[in-house]
């Protein structure tokens, strides 16, 4: 890590204005209390503060090779603690070698510089003591900072991963049966075998492409949903009908894509897969004050025994909208008699 | 050979139908008597015409095909055609002669053809031989989630959650449920097998109980116990049986 001092414009600045006003604070001092001559008070101020503001920066280089990481922490107060004589010690002499040479002739105040080291070290050591908690707040308080980052980082990818492994995928059993399908009508009606091929490519290629998209238009999901309602509808002929009540305001809102898919596909499943009757799905949309209220309603045959898989599809949704939108209640279900109904709430 | 081979086409897609009906018509020793787009459809048609050959479809409204094959008595040659591939081994376990997947080639197809109609010309026993030799290899599956039962022309699917006890009688299991009580030719070796060990246990070996509606468990006399079910049902438990229980609830 690089010394903020030097580094960091602002902690720079707060740093010269603290030695400011220490300059003043101790000038006032010379001048009020102990009635120095105003050159000496300039002087000496301006020599001693200035010599520490440039000591006090580079104290950042023993501080950040002394970091508990790396040295027990005796190691590391003794560290300190040689270090603090040695620049205190350093910082004096130098004051009373420079002060004493411009003012040689002024043996009194020669003398107050004499008499006044010891304290003048307790102040040196007092000022290594601040700037060295300072720099470790600062290490510690970046070093968190990072620590913060990483994590939030780590947890975008980790709710990534997530919602990658939670994404629709295509059902193997669909495609072999859609192509046993085409197969079937090469021999009998080769357009519409034509028609059937291409509507399958269509779905299998904005399903993929979808996938790595997280977020679509509605009017596309709805439009993708319906390619797969064809398909089925080619496989199954007269055994579902497909109505959609879409409210116009809804068609440009985005939603997560590839929400509406496992929905149909369901109610395919276990509708029109395991019933005898014709089967009505209807999809409704409508916009409400904070949601789009997306509805997906099949009847199907009550008498039928659920078998397995039931409900994976939707859990997904469930778990993909919780990642999305960070909320719990986006999805219900309702079961009346023969009708099956599942309620998705987009926030807005 | 003069005889026709009595076909039936069990699928529940038409297309799909179609297909297997176009490939069978370049052969001219079939006789395709019937077309069936559910398994309700197919136990009947299958009782009523005796074909020698069905091509059967798993995934089907009500009833699988395996679950069909189960309430015909006396199965035919039997030609699976599904997209599912995870359903082979099982398919062999009951005596399926091939097993193609979907879409299959006329050459594929004409290949099981030929070995269903060798099988039936020779009507011998190799088949049955070679399915018990399968059931010796029969591995553990995933528990059964419902069965099928047939009583006086009337099919019933019977959830398994809905079932309180089994009780053997003879060659057959009585199950009771909360549907009423039906008869189904397995074996209480099958159900124990089958059924959900967490769900079920076998408390004698006449009787195997869906552990929740077990109410209570009492001393009869000096080793010898039983229990009641919250229907009131009293049933009694076997040396080993009271063993499993006590692991259960302890």
């Amino acid at each position: 890590m690089s010394n903020p001092f030097i580094k960091n414009k602002k902690i720079f600045l707060i740093y010269l204005l603290i030695w400011i006003a220490i300059g003043l604070i101790h000038s006032s001092i010379l001048f009020f209390m102990l009635d120095q001559e105003i050159e000496k008070v300039f002087l000496e101020s301006l020599i001693y503060n200035f010599l520490y503001l440039l000591l006090g920066i580079s104290l950042w280089y023993t501080v950040s090779y002394n970091t508990l990481e790396v040295y027990s922490t005796t190691k590391i107060f003794l560290n300190h603690a040689a270090a603090a004589i040695i620049t205190s010690g350093f910082w004096i002499f130098i004051g009373y070698y420079l002060l004493s040479k411009v003012f040689e002739s002024d043996l009194a105040y020669k003398t107050f510089l004499f008499n006044s080291l010891a304290l003048r070290f307790m102040i040196g050591i007092f000022f290594y003591s601040v700037i060295v908690a300072v720099d470790y707040v600062i290490i510690y308080y970046t070093n968190f900072q990072q620590k913060l980052f990483r994590e939030a980082e780590l947890n975008a990818l980790v709710k990534e991963a997530e919602l990658k492994s939670l994404k629709y995928q295509i059902n193997p059993h669909f495609i072999f049966n859609s192509l046993n399908s085409i197969s079937s009508l090469t021999l009998s009606d080769p357009a519409k075998a034509q028609d059937m091929t291409i509507k399958l490519s269509s779905f299998l290629r904005s399903t993929l492409s979808k996938n790595e998209k997280q977020k679509s238009k509605l009017s596309e999901e709805i439009n993708n949903a319906k390619l797969y309602l064809d398909i089925e509808k080619v496989r199954f002929g007269d055994k579902f009908d497909f109505i959609e009540e879409i409210n116009e305001a809804c068609k440009e809102l985005e939603i997560p894509s590839m929400i509406l898919q496992p929905l149909f596909e369901n109610a395919i499943k276990h509708g029109v897969y395991e019933s005898l009757e014709k089967i009505v799905i209807k999809l409704i949309c409508e916009p409400q004050k904070e949601f789009l209220k997306i509805t997906v309603e099949n009847n199907f045959d009550p008498e039928s025994v659920p078998r397995k898989g039931e409900g994976i599809g939707i859990k997904n949704i469930q778990n993909r909208l919780k990642i999305i939108y960070n909320h719990d209640n986006l999805i219900n279900i309702e079961r009346q008699k023969n009708i099956f109904r599942v309620n998705i709430y987009i926030p807005r | 050979m003069t005889k026709k081979i009595k076909t039936i086409i069990i699928d529940d897609e038409k297309l799909a139908r179609d297909v297997v009906k176009s490939y069978l018509r370049k052969n001219s020793e079939i006789d395709l008597v019937g077309e069936c787009s559910d398994g309700f459809d197919a136990v009947k048609k299958i009782n009523d015409l005796k074909p020698d050959l069905i091509f059967l479809d798993i995934q089907m409204p009500k009833i699988t095909g395996f679950e069909m094959l189960e309430l015909i008595e006396n199965p035919p040659i039997i030609i699976f055609t599904t997209a599912f591939d995870q359903y082979a081994l099982k398919a062999f376990e009951v005596n399926a002669t091939d097993y193609l997947l979907k879409p299959f080639t006329q050459e594929r197809f004409n290949e099981a053809l030929s070995k269903a109609i060798m099988l039936i010309s020779e009507k011998s026993t190799s088949t049955k031989k070679i399915a018990s030799l399968v059931k010796h290899v029969e591995s553990k599956k995933e528990p059964l989630e419902r069965v099928v039962v047939k009583m006086n022309q009337k099919i019933s699917v019977i959830p398994i959650d809905d079932i309180h006890y089994l009780e053997s009688q003879d060659d057959y299991v009585m199950i009771y449920s909360s549907k009423g009580n039906f008869l189904k030719q397995k074996t209480m070796k099958f159900f124990e097998e089958h059924l959900n060990p967490i769900q079920f246990i076998r408390v004698h070996r006449s009787y195997i109980v869906k552990i929740d509606q077990i109410k209570q468990i009492e001393l009869l006399e000096k080793e010898s116990y039983k229990i009641t079910l919250i229907k009131g049902n009293q049933l009694p438990v076997s040396k080993t049986g009271y063993q499993k229980l006590k692991e259960i609830f302890n």
